[in-house]
């Protein structure tokens, strides 16, 4: 196959083997006689691989309404004219399909929102970047840049002209490579599209970025790339979303399987606001699926009010008995599974369960390891009870500087824990 | 407490229709902005009664077109220019964009009018009130404190109530006035033609599209709940409408009587007489200042995010300039050229304000035909896609105001 003049546009590389989609798009397909068939009207690229195949054009015949294709074999040149077929190929022509994981380049990919994993945010494909490498055309590059819009207009060679005649500058490309590129399916029979192998790279963003990705797509969007992350990343990102009608309708329309595996992952008082603002029967059906230990941590936090200490507190906390050593205390907490969401106090109860002192880590971590507990600790306890409204133990928060308060029911029990975090996200709601 | 409430079916309906009302309601209210006022107050002053029987159609029109804009908003969750983008390539979207700022150009140069001549009654130079309203715009939408004056801009219009009270005030002849509805009569003239052209284009301008969709995507409205969007958006229209119309009877029955042309705000301000006596002037001043002030704020913010979602730009508020320069630098254009331009010396306030929405109305047909096309889109709104009775309507109005446009451009130059 032939290549001839594709590109003239990025300098110092191997300039021939480079083209834009715009840049072909439209273009005239003709047979090997050079007799015209018809239009290109389309791309079409199997996923799977890491700079995927074209695997067939789509064409737009002179004579005729259907779009028909023809594989990319039987291509016999292509340049920014026109392309030409293998001898005999205008009789492969059929009618255009496309599989559960191919994508139409025009269709589907151009002038769509994306996901940008590097950049971790939403983009725009302006143009699309594709490269010659042993007779096969593939994808490497999506332009996001003001030059890919210029381009497709018609105008970049007169405003490359006019920006150099006026600052002696010219517009920067912004190509990104394919690998950190996840297309959105555009419509709902698209939605099990395998996603590529760039799919592994939406784990690489971090959750508050794609909770804030998450809340800028649309309805369908969103629930594709939710389905496409792993529980724990899905438990994450769901605890940063900030609109709650989101949260919900995402764990509603997760399987409730699934549901609640997430559920299981999230921090109890987190899962326990979501489950609250769901409708009744739904969300005992999830209570029910999901595992003992969280199970009973939301039914305990449900029963709080909303406003008050215990509705915001965690189950997840680190409690050992007085008579407890430095060295028993440390193994206790090298045995705690459960993610623990503040790891800054450790707390002691009597033998009455009753919470008696704090110790920080500092402590477990300096002290030997005979040591009773009882003698390390601090006794000087600030504790809330759990009816206690939030502004109380926001003013708490103010005025002692906690990392952490403890939560106790009236007889001094250890309920849970309040973190800072709770209550900045507490504050910063309002 | 809420809890229980909420098991009342009838409350529970109301309560839905709460959470999700607003757009349509802020959008209509929007609607009835400094260019809404001046055509309004122009049509009842110079053509009397005669051309209120435009607003029924008008209305039935508006209801369909903002019914299609927020139904594409709540089953595709995406904005209209995102929409026109991916549907139709970047090529057709920047040269609608570009229409699209021009006209919402002039109906910001527009909403400064309004400011200038609703100030000029208390004597208050353009020089002043001018460049203040633009920096009070500008940083009430960037310091993002929009949202709680937004309650103080809606709850005060409840002025347009006046025009209602006003209108009854006035006395008119109620034969007359029902006779000119039901049988409509149309002379041909460039004059007439533009008004109607300007009446249309003030009632559904092409912007208010775009802002109602963004509105219905941004409160993420679900399809189940959509009854109730629909329920909102036709209220909203419906007020609208009363509002136009009192506006229009109200001037014919004041200013058309006594042969008044408007030119300024102090001649508009004539018809709150019957209502406010002396103190019609301040009554009317304070009405239009809000007005816009209002639509000042919203639209030079909607058109920077339409453009800027339609080219896949960084944009909203909550952005910082670095991040969002072309958002900014659109929004701060905008204003910036906007008030300039009010500043012209000799600048005519009233006409600068019915000219665009003249241009509105031309530019509307076009804009209809995307959202048309799009809306009947199977893989775009599945099952919701318009039917015959929307379809033709929605073409009837494209077809009719794009008939009017090319008549009156050319009766303009002379054909």
């Amino acid at each position: 196959m032939a290549v001839e003049n594709a590109l003239r546009e990025i300098p110092g590389t191997n300039a021939q083997i480079f083209v834009y989609f715009s840049e072909i798009m439209g273009r005239l397909v003709c047979a090997a006689d050079g007799e015209g068939l018809g239009r290109l009207a389309d791309f079409k690229i199997k996923m799977g691989e890491l700079f995927p195949r074209v695997a067939s054009l789509a064409v737009k015949p002179r004579h005729g309404k259907q779009i028909l294709e023809m594989d990319w074999s039987n291509v016999d040149s292509c340049n920014t004219q026109s392309i030409r077929l293998n001898p005999g190929a205008e009789k492969l022509f059929r009618p255009l399909e496309t599989g559960p994981e191919e994508i139409l380049l025009r269709e589907e990919l151009l002038d769509k929102q994306v996901v940008d994993t590097l950049g971790a945010r939403i983009e725009r494909v302006n143009d699309i970047h594709l490269i010659i490498v042993h007779q096969d055309l593939r994808l490497v590059h999506v332009d996001f840049g003001a030059r890919g819009i210029l381009r497709r207009l018609g105008w970049l060679r007169s405003a490359d002209k006019l920006t150099n005649w006026l600052f002696a500058y010219q517009t920067e490309e912004r190509l990104i490579s394919w690998k950190y590129i996840q297309p959105l399916p555009s419509h709902p029979d698209k939605r099990n599209l395998k996603l590529n192998v760039s799919a592994r790279k939406l784990h690489e963003i971090h959750p508050s970025d794609l909770a804030d990705i998450i809340e800028e797509l649309d309805a369908l969007n969103r629930s594709t790339i939710f389905r496409a992350l792993d529980t724990q990343t899905a438990a994450l990102t769901l605890e940063e979303l900030d609109d709650t009608k989101i949260q919900t309708s995402l764990i509603t329309q997760s399987p409730v399987e699934q549901a609640s595996d997430i559920l299981d992952e999230m921090a109890p008082d987190e899962a326990t606001d979501l489950l609250a603002d769901l409708p009744g029967e739904k969300r005992r059906k999830l209570i029910q699926t999901m595992e003992k230990p969280s199970r009973e941590a939301v039914e305990a936090l449900l029963k709080y009010r909303e406003g008050t200490a215990g509705s915001i507190m965690t189950k997840d906390f680190f409690s050992v008995p007085g008579t407890a050593t430095v060295g028993q205390a440390i193994e206790e907490f090298r045995k705690t599974t459960c993610p623990l969401e503040s790891v800054a106090y450790i707390y002691i109860h009597d033998a009455a369960g009753k919470i008696a002192g704090v110790c920080t880590l500092r402590h477990l971590i300096i002290a030997e390891r005979e040591v009773l507990l009882s003698t390390l600790m601090n006794t000087r306890l600030i504790t809330v009870e759990a009816e206690e409204k939030i502004a109380e133990v926001t003013g708490l928060f103010r005025k002692y500087k906690f990392l952490a308060l403890p939560v106790v029911d009236a007889g001094g029990t250890l309920q849970g824990l309040i973190t800072l975090k709770d209550i900045m996200q507490e504050e910063l709601e309002e | 407490m809420m809890k229980r409430l909420l098991a009342q079916p009838r409350l529970r309906g109301l309560l839905l229709f709460l959470s999700v009302a607003g757009p349509g309601i802020i959008t209509s209210n929007v609607d009835n902005d400094a260019g809404g006022i001046a055509t309004y107050s122009m049509a009842g002053a110079h053509f009397g009664t005669t051309l209120l029987w435009t607003l029924i159609p008008i209305m039935v029109a508006l209801i369909i077109v903002q019914e299609m804009s927020s139904r594409m908003g709540v089953v595709t969750g995406k904005g209209l220019s995102d929409l026109i983008r991916e549907r139709f390539g970047v090529k057709i979207t920047v040269y609608l964009m570009f229409a699209l700022v021009l006209t919402n150009f002039g109906n910001v140069i527009a909403e400064f009018a309004g400011v200038a001549s609703s100030l000029e009654i208390f004597h208050v130079s353009k020089y002043v009130s001018v460049p203040l309203a633009a920096v009070v715009v500008w940083l009430l939408v960037v310091k993002g404190t929009y949202r709680s004056v937004e309650k103080v801009f809606l709850s005060a219009c409840i002025f347009y109530v006046t025009y209602i009270v006003a209108g009854f005030l006035a006395k008119p002849d109620w034969a007359a006035v029902g006779g000119d509805i039901i049988s409509p009569s149309f002379k041909m003239s460039s004059e007439s033609l533009g008004m109607i052209i300007g009446l249309v284009g003030t009632t559904i301008a092409p912007w208010m599209q775009f802002y109602l969709q963004a509105a219905i995507v941004e409160k993420n409205v679900s399809v189940k709940e959509y009854r109730m969007s629909r329920l909102d958006v036709i209220i909203g229209s419906v007020v609208v409408t009363v509002v136009a119309g009192f506006i229009v009877l109200t001037c014919a029955a004041t200013l058309f009587k006594a042969g008044i042309r408007v030119e300024t705000a102090a001649d508009a301000a004539q018809a709150l007489r019957p209502l406010a006596g002396r103190y019609c002037a301040a009554l009317f001043a304070f009405g239009l200042l809000n007005a816009s002030l209002f639509a000042a704020s919203i639209l030079p913010l909607s058109t920077a995010f339409v453009v800027c979602e339609a080219m896949g730009w960084e944009n909203g508020v909550d952005k910082k300039f670095s991040e969002a320069p072309q958002f900014y630098g659109l929004y701060t254009m905008l204003i910036l050229l906007g008030a300039g331009i009010v500043l012209l010396p000799r600048i005519p306030l009233f006409p600068v304000m019915y000219i665009s929405q003249v241009l509105n109305g031309m530019v509307l047909p076009l804009l209809l035909v995307f959202m048309i096309r799009l809306i009947n889109n199977k893989k775009l709104m599945g099952g919701h896609v318009n039917g015959p009775i929307y379809n033709s309507i929605s073409w009837a109005t494209v077809v009719v105001l794009g008939g009017l446009s090319i008549v009156y451009i050319g009766s303009l130059l002379k054909i």
